[in-house]
């Protein structure tokens, strides 16, 4: 469904800093919380879902660390910066900013335009 | 990890070019995930045949993730654009301010070309050490046609030992930087065809004589432009992200300056002559990917996993 994807790929910055902010997580633990958040409406190739992660780590935007687990496998946790923190209170603005201009037109009853 | 699994992330690891510091790191978080998803998929009730196919669908197709990771990257510092340009704008200094004729500055030049490239080469290979590995190859190519100066039955010796050593070294050098990315190749050959535009500009009969010294005056600021130009094209080839871009940027800049070196010769730019370096220069660009695919012809990369073709769902 193309509309829907290119409006995911407009805010996933902003969706995994928002996920990010609350507590350090590893991508299967995203894809998961993303899809359970969204009830169900966020479902994309879950393999995607990296080399975003690794773009707003070069950016410095968040951070990352392995972690070894007791059954002995590795996964690699990521968290947010405080570039990252200052990142997403722009971003969040500016979608709120959007999400109002937006509303106004699509429902002006709710508005009370 | 089911040899399906196996062959999918290594497919992804063939396509995706990363430098050996990030290739593991990335690798083993991929496969962290394919296993998480198989154990829930498992503890779901699926078959291992239906949750690996389950699980590559939802993974996404080859191409797509590769090209991301590739992007994500593939971008390189300003220090990287620094160090990957100054090789060429060197060179081109060296002519802008006449100082190719003092051996001390050439001996200065070719110290710092031999001695970064072997730092660069044995730290990893970084994408700025090409740019000076392919003046690195220049002193081996110089000293190849002093030999052709020797007296008779020495050209022979040279023709029957030298020779061959050379081309085996600039071989192997030539198959293990496309091992790593074919377009390091391109990258590291690409000053080559405007080496031979100039040196056919400047010794039309082949031979480097008197007149070619006072050639190489008259041609020099002309020679230095189009090193300069090299510079600013690697410079904005280690910044760009994608590679359809990466490999448009050689091939344009290169043509380009090989024009540069063509025209202010000849003063046209049909000139039979020039027929060499322009094969040399599109041979730069085709040969890598080509020798790459021969090398990687060996590897297992199933046809049902190289491009499925299909865009995420969301």
């Amino acid at each position: 469904m193309e509309p829907k994807r290119d409006l995911f790929k407009g805010s996933s910055n902003s969706l995994l800093l928002s996920l990010l902010e609350q507590q350090p997580m590893y991508g299967y633990q995203i894809v998961k919380e993303l899809e359970a958040r969204s009830q169900g409406y966020f479902k994309f190739k879950e393999g995607t879902l990296y080399p975003a992660l690794h773009r707003l780590e070069k950016s410095g935007l968040i951070s990352s660390k392995w972690q070894m687990l007791s059954n002995g496998r590795q996964r690699r946790y990521y968290s947010i910066t405080a570039k990252g923190q200052a990142k997403l209170v722009q971003e969040k603005t500016q979608w709120l900013d959007f999400f109002t201009a937006v509303s106004l037109i699509l429902q002006p009853e709710k508005s009370g335009i | 990890m089911t040899q399906e699994l196996s062959e999918y992330l290594e497919s992804i690891k063939s396509k995706a070019r990363l430098d050996y510091s990030d290739e593991p790191g990335v690798m083993s978080e991929l496969e962290a995930h394919i296993e998480d998803k198989l154990q829930e998929l498992t503890e779901a009730g699926f078959t291992e045949e239906e949750a690996v196919r389950t699980c590559l669908w939802e993974m996404g197709s080859i191409k797509s993730i590769a090209r991301q990771m590739y992007e994500a990257y593939s971008q390189g510092s300003w220090k990287q654009v620094l160090l990957a340009s100054m090789p060429h704008f060197l060179f081109g200094l060296l002519f802008v301010l006449d100082w190719w004729h003092y051996p001390s500055w050439l001996s200065i030049a070719l110290i710092l070309i031999l001695a970064t490239t072997f730092y660069g080469w044995c730290h990893g290979k970084p994408a700025w050490v090409f740019s000076w590995l392919g003046y690195s190859l220049l002193p081996v190519v110089v000293v190849g046609l002093l030999l052709l100066y020797l007296p008779k039955g020495w050209s022979f010796m040279a023709l029957l030992v030298y020779y061959p050593l050379a081309l085996w070294w600039l071989l192997r050098v030539i198959v293990q930087t496309t091992r790593k990315d074919w377009l390091f190749s391109s990258l590291m050959l690409l000053p080559v065809p405007i080496i031979i535009g100039w040196f056919l500009t400047i010794s039309p009969s082949g031979k480097f004589n008197e007149d070619s010294m006072e050639r190489v005056y008259y041609y020099a600021p002309w020679i230095g432009l189009s090193f300069m130009v090299l510079a600013l094209t690697i410079a904005a080839f280690i910044r760009l992200r994608q590679r359809w871009l990466r490999i448009s940027l050689l091939a344009i800049s290169g043509l380009l300056t090989l024009g540069v070196a063509v025209y202010s010769a000849t003063g046209r730019l049909n000139n039979p002559a020039f027929l060499a370096p322009v094969l040399v220069m599109w041979g730069v660009l085709l040969i890598p990917p080509l020798l790459e695919r021969q090398l990687k012809n060996g590897r297992i990369i199933p046809r049902r996993h190289r491009d499925t073709g299909f865009l995420p769902t969301v």
